[in-house]
């Protein structure tokens, strides 16, 4: 009797790995996915200034949790990101060979950023927002690569992620993909205008504004339902603001003001922007007007929503000591640099 | 005679190292109220003023132009004064002011990098003293020259304010 238990657990684990296995089989796309396409080289410039792939990928000036870069085209990673999984080590997407992205073809890259697969079946971390990425065009995805390529190739070997269990099972991320990642390109509303299609392309794509401004339920997906409501900051202590047209986000702004601040980076009360919006605000300064404008008229198409993460108290300091009540989601562990 | 001078230098020497090691948590308390105040009713109504003119939502006035871009001037040399160990955001002093909208939204950074944040400061003033007497060449010059001090604020917002509440 016993023993017919410990085969039946044994039975039992060996069918949990094979089912876990199968499940965590990482879905590539074929060669035959690509379409025919000429690299348009401005358009993949345009899609880099769009993703803000910089403001995580380019080298920090001296820290490496400084959100400064040194130089925009110098994509040699080494940024740490603290989150409530562990550390990040952003990745080396320069063109080297060696320690870059150098040797990858364009269907690594397109697997990357549509599958979240690296080349070699390795599952990559979401902290690098293919949940958005995965929305943009071939097209856009071919361009992006050619001009990456074209970027300086820098060694630099950025020193492996350092995540607590399970999450330093990379294998595991598999099945957070199957219910996040479906690798399926942006949509046009047919009810929607064609500007705010446009803007909704930007936004939901390359833009991957939701990646910050929505809150994550508790393995770190963004709760679709509470999309654009703002989040608390994953690298700070403060709040992401809710950017949906409510009384509690961006509802008293018009579009030509969300326009403007894209453009300026002043509010409509000429406050000026700040944190990790403003190099993604620098960027957004370099788009077109008309895509600016299409952004905007994109946000003021959402769902008015309540802000996700409620204001603290007037009388905030009651609900703990620290910054932010030490809550996993917004939690970014010990605070650097005080002690 | 010797001892009696020793001891008076004693007693001053205390008295000094007392005062200096006083900085009270009201003190600190004070220190943020005070840069806050410098922000929010003198900078931001200045900025709010001369952004709406270069916005086009008011009519430009070269002379109101100036003169909030002079107020603007005013401040940084004494704001950089105002940043007393102790108030950054949640720090000592922010264990003090209950209501969060008062808090310190000072990052820690500030400390690590004081010269680079009074850098940015001195930045300041020079902007904001050309958008001051570019007023006076008219709007195109005034909305350059305000453009450019909107990058100095960004610069430190980017770096230096932790924006708790919008």
């Amino acid at each position: 009797m016993n023993r017919a238990w410990w085969w039946a657990l044994l039975a039992l684990a060996i069918a949990g790995s094979i089912v876990f296995y199968l499940l965590t089989i990482p879905k590539t796309l074929p060669a035959s996915a690509l379409p025919a396409h000429k690299p348009d080289l401005a358009n993949g410039e345009y899609m880099f200034i769009a993703g803000s792939c910089a403001e995580c990928h380019a080298v920090p000036v001296d820290k490496c949790k400084s959100t400064r870069v040194r130089d925009k085209h110098v994509l040699a990673g080494g940024r740490c990101i603290k989150t409530p999984y562990g550390i990040f080590n952003v990745p080396n997407i320069s063109p080297d060979k060696e320690t870059g992205i150098g040797k990858w073809t364009t269907l690594d890259f397109i697997n990357a950023m549509k599958r979240g697969i690296g080349p070699g079946g390795t599952h990559l971390y979401p902290a690098f927002p293919y949940t958005s990425y995965q929305r943009m065009t071939y097209e856009d995805l071919i361009d992006l690569k050619t001009y990456l390529d074209t970027l300086p190739a820098v060694k630099n070997e950025v020193p492996p992620h350092q995540l607590t269990f399970p999450y330093n099972v990379r294998r595991g991320v598999g099945l957070w993909q199957l219910l996040y990642v479906d690798g399926k390109t942006f949509k046009p509303d047919p009810k929607a205008s064609e500007e705010v299609n446009r803007g909704a392309y930007l936004a939901k794509g390359p833009g991957h504004c939701a990646e910050c401004h929505s809150p994550r339920n508790f393995i770190g997906g963004v709760i679709a339902s509470e999309a654009f409501a703002g989040a608390r900051n994953p690298e700070g202590k403060g709040r992401i603001p809710n950017i949906t047209p409510s009384h509690d986000g961006i509802g008293d702004w018009t579009a030509d003001d969300i326009a403007y601040f894209f453009e300026t980076g002043n509010t409509p009360e000429f406050d000026v922007v700040g944190g990790l919006m403003a190099p993604v605000q620098d960027n957004l300064a370099k788009l077109k007007p008309a895509d600016r404008a299409a952004l905007a008229a994109f946000l003021k198409s959402l769902p008015p929503r309540p802000d996700a993460v409620p204001k603290k108290n007037k009388s905030g300091r009651d609900n703990g000591h620290d910054d932010d009540g030490g809550d996993a989601e917004g939690d970014t562990g010990q605070p650097d640099g005080t002690e | 005679m010797q001892k009696l001078l020793m001891m008076i230098v004693c007693a001053g020497v205390g008295v000094a190292i007392c005062t200096t090691a006083a900085i009270s948590a009201e003190d600190l308390v004070a220190a943020v109220k005070e840069r806050r105040d410098l922000m929010k009713k003198t900078v931001a109504p200045a900025a709010k003023l001369g952004g709406q003119m270069v916005k086009g939502v008011k009519p430009f006035d070269a002379a109101k132009a100036a003169k909030a871009m002079n107020e603007i001037n005013g401040v940084p040399d004494k704001y950089v004064t105002l940043f007393p160990k102790g108030t950054e955001h949640g720090g000592i002093a922010d264990s003090q002011i209950p209501d969060t909208d008062d808090q310190s939204e000072a990052k820690p950074e500030i400390w690590e990098n004081f010269d680079d944040f009074k850098a940015i400061a001195m930045k300041l003033k020079d902007a904001s003293a050309k958008a001051a007497s570019a007023a006076e060449q008219g709007k195109g010059t005034f909305t350059a020259a305000f453009k450019d001090m909107t990058k100095v604020c960004k610069e430190c917002h980017e770096s230096y304010r932790e924006k708790l509440e919008h």
